[in-house]
């Protein structure tokens, strides 16, 4: 007998679910065969399991506070081994839009993720938005040269960048907070203990290493764990095709956070024509080709269903593959127009609509698939924590 | 007995089974003395074809009127040996059994000696005992062919239908003004949907176009006397007038009641708090939504085995319930899919083609959680009139819930009909649990202790409407292998009085359970007399008898004195 408050059941959390993606999971009965195939349930013998009844039974504050639900790579080997064909991979996809649109308290994320018509308004609104402050006094387009910024003075840039960086942040922190705050008390984690002492100092950094760098960047358990076997080339895989995204993205925007930071320590003005071969130019070059083949990759799979995690899809997985795509594309189309001289007149258009999308897709950071990137370390953090702790 | 009986002895191995702990042979050499004896033998397996063909011959050669084989338990090979006497020409009822197995070599594996002692006493006994019996021939009596069903509910109507399909004439009483029973008033069922009332509508058509049944309702019984085959019973008619009519067969179908839970029993009394039949019977969808009695219904608890399973009152599965339930869920999911049904249960039995309605109710969201034994659910008024449920849900960690519930339904099960008249008029078995018992669950399903009354449908145990319009079937067969031929026949083993000897004290006739017993005057002299068509052979009365007047056949009180007598020398 357990002395805890019952928590209140959420009759309609299942129906919820189901409103943002997630199969049909009545038919789960518990047996665990998720659990047993689960290549992530080695120190959890009811993940995925419980996460599906958590659903079922509509248990909404322990499915929120649930670290487990972000250590999921969608494999489904799950749903390949349900014998009620509850998909519960699809599930946890679902109950992580469902935490996205949750923890987000605009309310735009739930918005987002339940009407793709709504997604493609805002997507079409903040496009003209973007592209009339970008437009507003604009200078004139030289056709010696491209001077992308005599076109567009570097200042609106920069400072709609900031203006949508900080957005974004705030937005973005609001988020993190209600997740930390559910997930730390189901842990029993207090941020003190973190910061007291030596042994907290050390417990709290090496599970910061471990979320960050391990496996968020490392992607190892993504690797070695949940890399489906390998039927197609190797450059098709899964983790491939993610870890080129993810790392043409970081380097594309240290890229642009170094070119604007040499402008601000005067090293050199935004915008000076460079070679080719210049360090911060060659970073963004190849992070850029990066991103694009990770994600036509990931887009191809996706289109042919190549495996069971992307048999099925929902608007927002195609709005950020787009978007990325897009980003990647326009900036690649604006590089071209940069080295093939003579300044073209696609080639202002072409720069308009890539930072244009680039300020889109950072906007939309905290409310859509992409919020991953905020939630994911964070419950990679919780985790590394609870498996010190379960190994003293 | 003047001429001196022929009995022979065969003694059995068993493989090793008992000659590895009884010296056979030398039991062999110890009765072949006896002078009724014509041979003795042993045989590795008594039982095997061809010793059998081997006591056939041998019987016959002989010229035997005894047989005794001594070897395993009677309840293994009684009717076997029985079987070869039959064939061999010899009477059945002068062969005798000897177990030498069960009850001698294998509870005396470290005393050679004296197993082989006391299997000696056992075979001589049995050969005393054999020499003092005498040919027993079934006992025939003519049968009315005609049945009487109690009880006019499902079950009892598909029995009369069926006994009156064979010819018998037959009459049906029923206590209430109305045929139908329990299943008049259900709503629809597994698996083809038909409203209980439509089924029992079917029946009376049915019931109508045949002309040799009587219908009597608003009836009882208030005498039954007679045997097997030939019972008078008199019906009371609602304005006291009495008929007496013969019958062969008695078809006991009187159905269970619905248990009422106890006030404050997972809050049964609270409003919103109904048994499972209420639940059925109120729902309807009115706008696509859910209503039960006018009010709207989003969430619905259901808590399983109420009355049933319950260590100080009802131990049995109802069996019904969980299925009837389930089934009730899929129906409210019809009528509004976005209700949502929570089932507190213990064990789901929906076993059969209801499995696949388990199935359906999961399919339309229904919620399954199983509580513990020890932790029962608590029903309880919570705020804005809502119920509040409060239970465990194990698959998640133990973790404790809160179910904010508009109606809870107690799924309860099935308990005896109150019949104590009926009971003891028609001397039913009455098993621990208040419910009528068979002579066999497996093999004799439907017959009672009492000869030609039979037992159908709930009156015996919880079923389905399935299970019991096919015990009604099945009691309908029964009848008619008793009635069909016009001649049954009887045990003879039963208990013959002396009317010399006897002085008429009526301490034979309290005793007999089976009032097979009265008392006539016969040659002046008031005299006990015993219906051998209602006797049993228990042989109560015969220990009772003072007078010693009364004897058992097949076991008489010589018969087993001999036994006794022979037993006793050997050990001394």
């Amino acid at each position: 007998m357990t002395t805890l408050a019952p928590r209140v059941v959420d009759p309609h959390l299942l129906a919820d679910l189901q409103r943002l993606g997630a199969p049909d999971v009545s038919a789960c009965v518990s047996c665990g065969n998720c659990t047993a195939i689960c290549p992530l349930a080695d120190n959890d013998g009811t993940f995925p399991r419980r996460l599906v009844r958590y659903g079922v039974v509509g248990l909404r504050e322990e499915l929120l506070s649930s670290k487990e639900l972000w250590t999921c790579y969608h494999c489904a080997k799950c749903s390949e081994s349900c014998p009620q064909q509850a998909d519960p991979g699809a599930y946890m996809a679902a109950a992580r839009r469902y935490a996205v649109a949750s923890y987000d308290p605009t309310g735009v994320a739930r918005v987002l993720a339940l009407s793709p018509v709504a997604s493609l308004l805002t997507l079409l609104v903040l496009a003209a938005g973007f592209a009339s402050i970008l437009s507003v006094g604009h200078g004139p387009a030289s056709h010696a040269r491209l001077d992308l910024f005599g076109f567009v003075p570097d200042a609106t840039i920069h400072w709609t960048g900031i203006a949508v960086m900080v957005i974004v942040f705030l937005v973005a922190l609001l988020g993190l907070g209600s997740m930390v705050r559910a997930v730390a008390r189901r842990e029993g984690v207090h941020g003190r203990e973190l910061v007291t002492g030596r042994r907290g100092w050390a417990h709290g950094l090496r599970a910061a290493y471990d979320a960050a760098l391990v496996e968020s960047l490392g992607q190892r358990r993504y690797r070695e764990d949940c890399s489906e076997g390998a039927p197609e080339p190797w450059y098709r895989r899964r983790w491939i095709a993610h870890a080129l995204t993810m790392w043409g993205f970081l380097g594309l925007l240290a890229a642009t956070i170094l070119d604007y930071a040499l402008a601000l320590l005067g090293v050199r003005a935004t915008g000076t024509p460079e070679p080719v071969w210049y360090p911060v130019r060659l970073l963004g070059t190849l992070a850029g080709i990066a991103m694009l083949i990770g994600v036509s990759t990931l887009i191809l799979n996706r289109a042919r269903r190549v495996t069971t995690s992307v048999t099925h899809s929902e608007p927002g997985d195609w709005l950020l593959l787009s978007l990325l795509w897009l980003v990647g594309a326009s900036g690649l189309g604006t590089e071209i127009a940069l080295y093939v001289g003579g300044g073209p007149a696609w080639g202002y258009g072409v720069f308009v609509a890539h930072v244009t999308l680039a300020l889109e897709l950072l906007i939309l950071v905290p409310f859509m698939k992409f919020a991953h990137v905020l939630y994911r370390p964070l419950a990679l953090f919780f985790h590394s924590l609870a498996r010190a702790a379960a190994v003293r | 007995m003047t001429q001196k009986r022929r009995i022979g002895v065969f003694i059995c191995h068993c493989g090793g089974n008992i000659s590895d702990y009884v010296d056979v042979a030398a039991v062999r050499e110890a009765v072949s003395d006896m002078g009724e004896v014509a041979f003795a033998e042993t045989s590795m397996f008594a039982c095997s074809d061809g010793t059998q063909q081997d006591m056939i011959r041998r019987i016959e050669e002989e010229n035997l009127d005894g047989l005794v084989v001594a070897s395993c338990s009677p309840k293994l090979h009684l009717t076997t040996f029985r079987g070869v006497s039959r064939r061999a020409g010899l009477n059945p009822f002068q062969y005798t059994q000897v177990n030498i197995r069960e009850q001698c070599s294998w509870a005396h594996t470290d005393d050679r000696v004296g197993a082989t002692q006391k299997a000696t006493g056992l075979v001589r006994g049995a050969v005393a005992r054999t020499a003092q019996s005498s040919a027993l021939v079934p006992l025939p009596v003519e049968t009315t062919p005609a049945s009487l069903v109690v009880g006019g509910g499902v079950t009892g109507l598909r029995a009369a239908i069926g006994l009156a399909d064979l010819g018998l004439d037959v009459h049906l009483v029923e206590r209430a003004e109305q045929l139908g029973g329990q299943v008049a008033s259900l709503g629809a069922t597994f698996p083809d949907q038909r409203e209980g009332r439509a089924m029992i509508d079917e029946l009376l058509s049915e019931l109508d176009a045949r002309a040799h049944i009587a219908v009597h309702t608003e009836s009882t019984i208030t005498a039954k006397s007679g045997s097997f085959g030939n019972y008078d019973v008199t019906l009371q008619g609602p304005n006291g007038q009495s008929v007496t009519t013969r019958v062969g067969s008695i078809v006991v179908a009187t159905g269970a009641a619905s248990y009422v839970p106890e006030p404050g029993e997972f809050g049964f009394g609270l409003a919103g708090v109904v048994t499972l039949e209420d639940f059925t019977r109120g729902i309807e969808s009115h706008a696509g939504r859910l209503h039960f009695r006018g009010q709207p219904v989003r969430t619905v608890v259901y808590v399983y085995c109420v009355g049933s399973r319950q260590e100080n009152g009802n131990e049995y599965c109802s069996k019904y319930c969980c299925s009837a339930a389930v089934h009730a869920s899929v129906e409210a999911a019809d009528l509004d899919p976005a209700v949502r049904q929570y089932h507190l249960y213990r064990d789901i039995r929906t076993y059969g083609r209801h499995e696949l309605s388990y199935e359906a109710s999961r399919r339309r969201g229904s919620v399954y959680l199983k509580y513990a034994d020890d932790d029962p659910p608590v029903v309880e008024m919570g705020e804005g009139g809502r119920l509040r449920v409060l239970t465990t849900d194990r698959l998640t960690e133990s973790t404790p819930l809160q179910i904010d519930a508009d109606v809870v339904v107690l799924v309860t099960g099935l308990v005896p009909q109150q019949n104590a008249e009926l009971t003891s008029l028609l001397h039913l078995p009455l098993g621990s649990d208040g419910f009528y018992s068979e002579i066999h669950p497996k093999l004799r399903p439907v017959e009672t202790v009492v000869d030609g009354v039979l037992i159908a449908g709930t009156c015996q145990a919880p079923k389905t409407i399935s299970e019991s319009v096919a015990s009604g079937l099945a009691a309908v067969t029964q009848s008619g292998a008793m009635l069909m031929r016009g001649v049954a026949e009887l045990d003879p083993q039963v208990a013959v009085v002396d009317h010399d000897a006897c002085t008429w004290c009526g301490a034979c006739a309290a005793v007999c359970p089976y009032e097979a017993i009265s008392h006539q005057v016969i040659s002046a002299r008031d005299v006990a007399v015993i219906d051998p068509t209602v006797c049993k052979g228990c042989g109560g009365c015969v220990s009772y008898c003072e007078a010693g007047a009364i004897d058992l056949l097949g076991n008489t009180d010589a018969q087993v004195r001999a036994l006794i007598e022979n037993l006793v020398e050997v050990r001394a």
